[in-house]
């Protein structure tokens, strides 16, 4: 079944207009990529998705539900989760109070904080500490175990990667297999193509607002993978 | 002797002071906004426990602490969902204070025109005058009372915001408030509930002030003024610093006042503007 | 500046000029006040519109403006007029103490302490025999002035006022200093990382609006004769200083004049023709501003703005023109090269 169908969907801020429409669906257990330059939109089309975004148009279908003119705090309960860009975990609460904030919109499911702490051990040891008392890569962690923690049937990852070392990256990466195997769906929003692209079964890339490209990923080849990312 | 007396007094009186800022403290944590109809709602919550003593005379002041409080929560609820919470998302930084001086000017002409311009007192019978004495030193029982329950409001506050879900609720959407939206909180509700109870301590502190000392509708400047000093010298974000602020008022106040009649909050004041002057960021720093 | 501009300046000065021998007293002192506060409102409007500061304690300047003038011409034994110069430098220089700490203070805490540093002042004024304490003083030195002209003489200074605090905070705001404080209320990040020095393009704004504010408070208490703490400094000159930029129109230079209209206009109707007492007129005033707040942040004035078509004293800038006049092949070239034939440069220059 078609998890996630958008279409047509343009976005703007004020008057300037980010996507033009853009078309994407995400099928039940999938793993999607969305890649592009820096303010290409795909952070916009994620918070379009969450209905952070006010001022938008087109169609958008989760679990066949139109959820375009929803707020977003109706849609959370839908099963829809986001791990922000930069994280943007509370300041104020530590670590494992993140988590539960995680879990005011619990679906019924296998992620429970004792599951998270699994999956990220060292959360664990460090679960009355505040964020920035963490690193990189252990905030990343935080911030997708606190969007885990509702049990979302998609899970929208923008940019997990960035900023952090290629080992802790791995560590991350690897994370996606556990949450796949749960049974989320996910997409992935990242500047690392290779990475983004190895993951995931399917492959848009977004530039200037627009859907430059979209296939399987295994098929892609680096040169139509950059002419769709830069443009040229 | 006669200081010690007058510092244990400025203690117990900043007890209060801190009561008075926490509830602006609050506000300003959570959402950035100055309230400048704060020292109104502090005069309003007096002269309803005005009222209600002409209605149940036989009642004491104190037993009508709670009922005033939940009118003022009530209040401060309505505040925030009409009229506060259509600025707070908006950019500019000064909608907030220049709405809520709106709403000042308002209550406090309304009161004028209600209650009259003639000062009031609440009265608190023989409690007012019991003191208690330890050897030579002759504390108020009042004061006493009054700083306990000061504390108890100030432990009551940080353990909700600690150790509860609310609390947990509030300090993220004062954190961010966009963020919880995707956790299907929303931001206007949580505003409501803080104002209300932002207004409620506000009240506990308007109605145990008024029996300390008397009131006009023209009082609430002064208290917004103590209140905000107390917010801006405790260190923003700080409760117990808050606690600690009102203290070092009140001490000041009073002390200043033993040496110098006619002072009024003039030493206050200028503890004030010292501690600005010396460290803009508050004398104790911290998380709430 | 057009002819028609130039006819209505030669008119207003006319008008102004003979208007002692068209109107009544009351109705100059009414005028008088008015023209004052449209002083004040735009110093309020230049700090908080203009230049990002929100006081709520400016009612200290009025204050202190009017404490200088009394006691200077009581002691210098002259006539107050002489001595009015003083008021503004008196402000000027205390504004320019007080910014240096609170300065330190960001947004609605700089709005509040100025207002700390008011009841301040006013309590050590009350607390002092020598200024009058609590009770204030009168002006004796007023009798040295030919009583049919205190009344006139106060009315043309009063235009004066009025007149060059809004030509004065429009040649600011025009010069370089004006660019700045712009820039810096707009983005005061941004401003800084171009090189524009935010304190001190605050600092002047401060000190204008403190003397600006200064010089009003002087005359207007000479007109009533009389000075005390609670009166000069009472909060609520600043509260009409507020309201009056709200309603007509923060950041702009006409929104305080439409907002003075607005507000003495409330105040007369509700006063003399309804009959009803201050209070509710400030209440009125009070639910208007929040209701401004609300629904027109702007004021009213870029609503009436609209209607008219067009600004009478706008300070926005147009960009320079350009440098350049391209021939259309030299556009489409795509760069910026002298024509040979108008600069001299031979094809192959570069």
């Amino acid at each position: 079944m078609t998890l996630l169908e958008v279409q047509a969907l343009d976005a703007f801020y004020g008057d300037f207009q980010a996507l033009f429409g853009v078309t994407v669906h995400v099928e039940a257990g999938e793993t999607v990529a969305l890649i592009g330059a820096n303010g290409a939109g795909k952070t916009t089309f994620l918070k379009c998705l969450v209905g952070l975004i006010d001022s938008r148009r087109g169609q958008i279908r989760f679990a066949g539900e139109p959820i375009v003119g929803e707020p977003a705090e109706r849609i959370s309960r839908l099963g829809l989760s986001l791990v922000p860009e930069g994280r943007l975990l509370f300041p104020s609460l530590n670590v494992e109070e993140n988590l539960m904030m995680g879990a005011l919109n619990r679906r019924p499911g296998a992620w429970t904080l004792a599951r998270v702490y699994e999956l990220f051990p060292v959360l664990g040891e460090r679960r009355r500490q505040r964020p920035d008392q963490l690193s990189g890569g252990q905030q990343h962690m935080v911030a997708i175990g606190r969007a885990l923690m509702s049990n979302p049937k998609l899970l929208l990852c923008d940019e997990i990667s960035l900023g952090l070392a290629p080992l802790v990256v791995d560590q991350i990466y690897e994370s996606l297999g556990s949450i796949r195997a749960e049974g989320a769906s996910i997409v992935l929003v990242e500047q690392d193509v290779k990475r983004a692209a190895g993951a995931a079964d399917r492959v848009y890339c977004l530039l200037k607002g627009r859907v430059t490209l979209h296939g399987q990923a295994r098929g892609m080849g680096l040169d139509q993978l950059s002419r769709a990312y830069f443009g040229t | 002797m006669i200081w010690v007396e007058t510092i244990i007094n400025g203690v117990l009186y900043g007890g209060l002071y801190g009561l008075l800022g926490v509830g602006l403290a609050l506000i300003v944590g959570v959402m950035r906004v100055v309230n400048l109809s704060h020292g109104e709602f502090i005069v309003l919550s007096a002269f309803l426990g005005v009222s209600l003593v002409g209605v149940v005379p036989w009642l004491h002041p104190l037993a009508l602490l709670l009922p005033v409080a939940l009118i003022a929560f009530v209040l401060g609820f309505v505040l925030q969902a009409v009229l506060i919470n259509r600025v707070v998302t908006r950019p500019d930084p000064f909608a907030g204070i220049l709405l809520t001086f709106g709403v000042a000017v308002v209550m406090r002409n309304l009161m004028v025109e209600v209650y009259g311009a003639d000062p009031r007192h609440l009265q608190a019978g023989r409690l007012a005058q019991a003191s208690a004495g330890i050897g030579d030193l002759h504390v108020g029982v009042l004061p006493l009372l009054i700083l306990a329950l000061s504390v108890a409001l100030f432990t009551g506050l940080q353990l909700i915001l600690t150790r509860t879900r609310f609390g947990r609720i509030v300090r993220a959407t004062a954190d961010h408030r966009d963020v919880v939206r995707l956790m299907g909180v929303n931001p206007g509700r949580v505003y409501n509930l803080v104002m209300g109870l932002s207004l409620a301590l506000a009240s506990v502190a308007g109605m145990l002030l008024a029996i300390r000392a008397s009131f006009t509708p023209y009082s609430g400047v002064e208290r917004l003024l103590v209140a905000f000093e107390v917010v801006v010298l405790g260190g923003l974000g700080t409760f117990w610093g808050a606690m600690l602020g009102g203290i070092a008022l009140g001490v000041a106040e009073l002390v200043g006042l033993r040496l110098d009649p006619n002072a009024g909050p003039l030493y206050a004041h200028l503890l004030f503007l010292v501690g600005v002057l010396l460290r803009p960021n508050g004398l104790f720093r911290g998380r709430s | 500046m057009t002819v028609v501009r130039w006819s209505l300046v030669v008119l207003g000065l006319l008008a102004v000029v003979s208007a002692p021998w068209l109107i009544g007293e009351g109705t100059q002192r009414f005028l008088s006040e008015a023209m004052l506060m449209l002083a004040m409102a735009q110093m309020w409007n230049l700090l908080a519109g203009y230049a990002g500061l929100v006081s709520m304690g400016q009612q200290v300047f009025v204050g202190l403006g009017a404490y200088c003038l009394f006691f200077a011409s009581i002691s210098l034994k002259v006539a107050p007029f002489w001595v009015l110069p003083l008021a503004p430098l008196l402000c000027a220089a205390v504004a320019a103490v007080v910014a240096v700490f609170m300065f330190r203070l960001r947004e609605a805490y700089f709005a509040i302490g100025t207002w700390v540093f008011s009841e301040v002042v006013s309590l050590l004024v009350s607390k002092t025999e020598r200024l009058g304490g609590e009770r204030g003083v009168g002006l004796p030195t007023a009798r040295l002035v030919d009583p049919r002209w205190l009344e006139p003489l106060t009315f043309w200074i009063s235009a004066a006022i009025a007149v060059a605090s809004v030509a004065g905070t429009y040649a600011l705001l025009r010069s370089r200093v004006g660019l700045g404080l712009m820039t810096v209320r707009d983005n005061d990040v941004a401003a800084a990382s171009i090189g524009v020095d935010v304190w001190w393009n605050r600092f002047i704004a401060f000190v204008i609006a403190a003397a600006g504010c200064g010089l009003a408070g002087a005359v207007s208490f000479t007109a009533t004769l009389y000075v005390a703490p609670g009166f000069a400094f009472d909060p609520n000159w600043v509260v009409a200083m507020m309201i009056i930029v709200i309603i007509g129109g923060i950041g702009t230079l006409e929104g305080p004049i439409l907002g003075v209209i607005i507000y003495f206009a409330l105040r007369e109707a509700l006063t003399v023709v309804f009959g009803l007492s201050a209070g509710w007129y400030l209440i009125g005033l009070g639910i208007v501003a929040i209701a401004a707040i609300l629904f027109e942040p702007d004021g009213l004035w870029p609503m009436v703005r609209g209607r008219l078509g067009g600004d009478w004293l706008s300070v926005r800038r147009e960009p320079p023109a350009p440098a350049l006049e391209l021939s259309a092949a030299a556009q489409a070239a795509g760069g910026v090269r002298s024509s040979p034939t108008e600069f001299g440069a031979t094809p192959g220059d570069r």
